[in-house]
C-alpha cells in the first residue's frame, strides 16, 4: 500500500513539475540580469570599445555618419532624445547599467526594465510575424521566439529605428536574431546579437554581451525623466540651428 | 521510511498547480467599472483642483504615469512567471511595468525603498485569488484615484485578482487606505475582458517635444 502511495505521489509531482512548471524542457531565464565591467572598459559605454566589433557599414552610411559627426563638431545638436526624454528603443536597455528582468511562461517571455521605454514581448506560442502590410513599426519591434535545446532564439522585425553598439544602425528593414543562453552554471546569461539590413550593413553585425544574475531579492527601481526640468538638458545648451 | 520529504516534494508543484493562470492580455469595456464615490477627508477634498493640475502636468510632460492610472489603460498584459515567483503587468504606455513579487518576500524596508509611481508590490494566493499588497508610492505621475482622492506616500493599496465567467473575465477589486485622504477604505472593482486570441502589445508613445500636442493639451479647446 505504501509503495503504491509513493508511486502515485511521485507521479503527481512529476506531472505538476513538467506540465505546469514546464521546466523540464524550457530553460528558466527568469530573474534579474545586469552588466558588469569584466574588461576594464571604465564605463558601460567604454566596455563596447573592447568587446563589440565595429559594424561594417555601406559606404553611403559611413559618409552620412561623417557628415553628422562634422555638424556635431561644429556645434549643432544632432540628437534631442535625452533633453526631451524621448522613448528609448531596443536594444538600449540591454546596454544600460541598470538590471533588467525576464518574466517567462510557456506562451510568452517578457523583458522588463527600469528606463522610459516599452517592455519587450517575445511571443513563444508559435505565431509568425504579421505580414509586412499589417506590421506596426515599434521601438521594440515584433519578436517571436523558440527554444533550440538550451538556447532561446529570438527573431525580430518591425523596428522604427535606432542604433546598436559598434556603430550599427536600425531601420524599418532591419532584422535581428538573438540567441540567449545561460552559462557558467546559471550565473550568467550570454546574448548573441546579429543585426542585418541591406540598407546599412555590408555584412551582418554580430556581437555577444554577457549579463550576471542579480542577487536574490533584487527588485525593480523606477527611473524618472522630466523633460520640463531644466537640469534634464544637462550641459547641452542648444545653439542656434542653421 | 518516513514519507515527509516526499510529501514536501509533492506539495510544492501541487501548490503551484492550484494557482489559476491569469496570464494574457486584458481590456476594459464600457461597462467594466464599478466605482463608488470615495469618502474623503476635508483636506483631501480641498486638493481636487491641485490633483487635476498635477495629473495634467504629468500627461503634458510624459512622466511615468503609475498606479492606479495604468490599471485603467488597456489592453495590458499579465505575465505569470512559470516559476511562480513573480507576476508582471506591462502596459501599452511606456514606462516602468508593474512587478508583483510572489516569492514570499516581504516589502522592501521603507527606509531604503525609493518611492515610485507604482510602489512596491508583493503578492500571494488565497485560494483562487491573487492578493497584491502595495506601499511605497511617490507623487510621480498621475495620482488621481477612481472615485476621488489621490495616492500619496502614506497610501496602502490591496488588490484582489480573480478569474470570473469561466476565465473570460478578470475581476480586480482595489482597496485604498490612507488616513490623510480617505475617512474609510475606498474600494472599487474593475472587470477586465480577456482580449481576443492573437492580441499583441501596442506602443502608444508620448513625445513631450511635440509642440502641436502641447498646444492641444494646454491651450483653449478648439484652437
Amino acid at each position: 500500500m505504501e509503495r503504491f502511495l509513493l508511486l502515485t505521489l511521485a507521479g503527481v509531482a512529476f506531472f505538476g513539475t513538467c506540465v505546469l512548471g514546464q521546466t523540464s524542457k524550457a530553460p528558466d531565464f527568469s530573474g534579474y540580469w545586469e552588466r558588469h565591467d569584466d574588461v576594464g572598459g571604465g564605463s558601460f559605454g567604454g566596455i563596447f570599445d573592447k568587446i563589440v566589433p565595429k559594424a561594417e557599414l555601406k559606404p553611403e552610411v559611413i559618409e552620412e555618419n561623417r557628415r553628422t559627426a562634422a555638424r556635431q563638431a561644429a556645434g549643432d545638436v544632432v540628437a534631442f532624445g535625452s533633453k526631451w526624454c524621448l522613448t528609448l528603443s531596443y536594444p538600449f536597455f540591454m546596454q544600460h547599467s541598470a538590471a533588467w528582468s525576464i518574466v517567462q511562461n510557456e506562451k510568452e517571455i517578457v523583458q522588463v526594465h527600469e528606463v522610459h521605454a516599452f517592455a519587450r514581448h517575445i511571443y513563444m506560442d508559435g505565431r509568425p510575424h504579421p505580414p509586412a502590410a499589417l506590421l506596426n513599426p515599434s521601438t521594440t519591434g515584433h519578436s517571436i521566439g523558440h527554444f533550440e535545446d538550451d538556447t532561446l532564439v529570438v527573431d525580430t522585425v518591425g523596428f522604427i529605428g535606432g542604433n546598436t553598439p559598434g556603430g550599427g544602425k536600425i531601420g524599418p528593414g532591419t532584422h535581428l536574431t538573438e540567441r540567449f543562453r545561460v552559462v557558467d552554471g546559471g550565473k550568467k546569461l550570454a546574448v548573441n546579437f546579429t543585426w542585418s539590413d541591406p540598407a546599412y550593413y555590408v555584412k551582418p553585425h554580430t556581437y555577444t554581451l554577457e549579463y550576471y544574475r542579480s542577487e536574490p531579492g533584487t527588485y525593480a527601481y523606477e527611473e524618472y525623466c522630466h523633460a520640463d526640468d531644466p537640469k534634464q538638458s544637462g550641459s547641452v545648451v542648444p545653439p542656434a540651428q542653421k | 521510511m518516513t514519507m515527509k520529504p516526499l510529501l514536501l516534494l509533492v506539495a510544492a508543484p501541487l501548490a503551484f498547480a492550484q494557482t489559476p493562470d491569469i496570464s494574457g492580455f486584458w481590456e476594459l469595456h464600457f461597462d467594466s467599472r464599478n466605482v463608488p464615490e470615495a469618502s474623503l477627508t476635508p483636506d483631501a477634498a480641498k486638493m481636487v483642483r491641485e490633483q487635476r493640475a498635477h495629473d495634467a502636468h504629468a500627461i503634458r510632460w510624459c512622466y511615468n504615469f503609475g498606479v492606479p492610472f495604468l490599471m485603467g489603460m488597456t489592453p495590458f498584459d499579465v505575465i505569470q512567471n512559470s516559476s511562480g515567483k513573480e507576476v508582471a503587468i506591462t502596459f501599452p504606455y511606456r514606462g516602468p511595468s508593474r512587478h508583483v513579487y510572489t516569492d514570499g518576500r516581504k516589502h522592501v524596508n521603507p527606509d531604503v525603498f525609493d518611492p515610485s509611481s507604482s510602489g512596491d508590490s508583493v503578492g500571494h494566493w488565497e485560494g483562487n485569488t491573487l492578493v497584491v499588497d502595495t506601499i511605497g508610492f511617490s507623487d510621480e505621475g498621475i495620482i488621481g484615484i477612481p472615485g476621488g482622492g489621490q495616492r500619496s506616500s502614506t497610501s496602502h493599496l490591496v488588490e484582489r485578482y480573480r478569474l470570473v465567467k469561466g476565465g473570460q473575465q478578470l475581476s480586480v477589486t482595489f482597496t485604498w487606505e490612507d488616513p490623510k485622504v480617505f475617512t474609510k477604505p475606498h474600494t472599487y472593482e474593475f472587470r477586465y475582458f480577456r482580449a481576443p486570441k492573437g492580441t499583441e502589445a501596442r506602443e502608444y508613445d508620448c513625445n513631450a517635444s511635440d509642440e502641436e500636442r502641447a498646444k492641444f493639451l494646454t491651450g483653449p479647446p478648439g484652437q
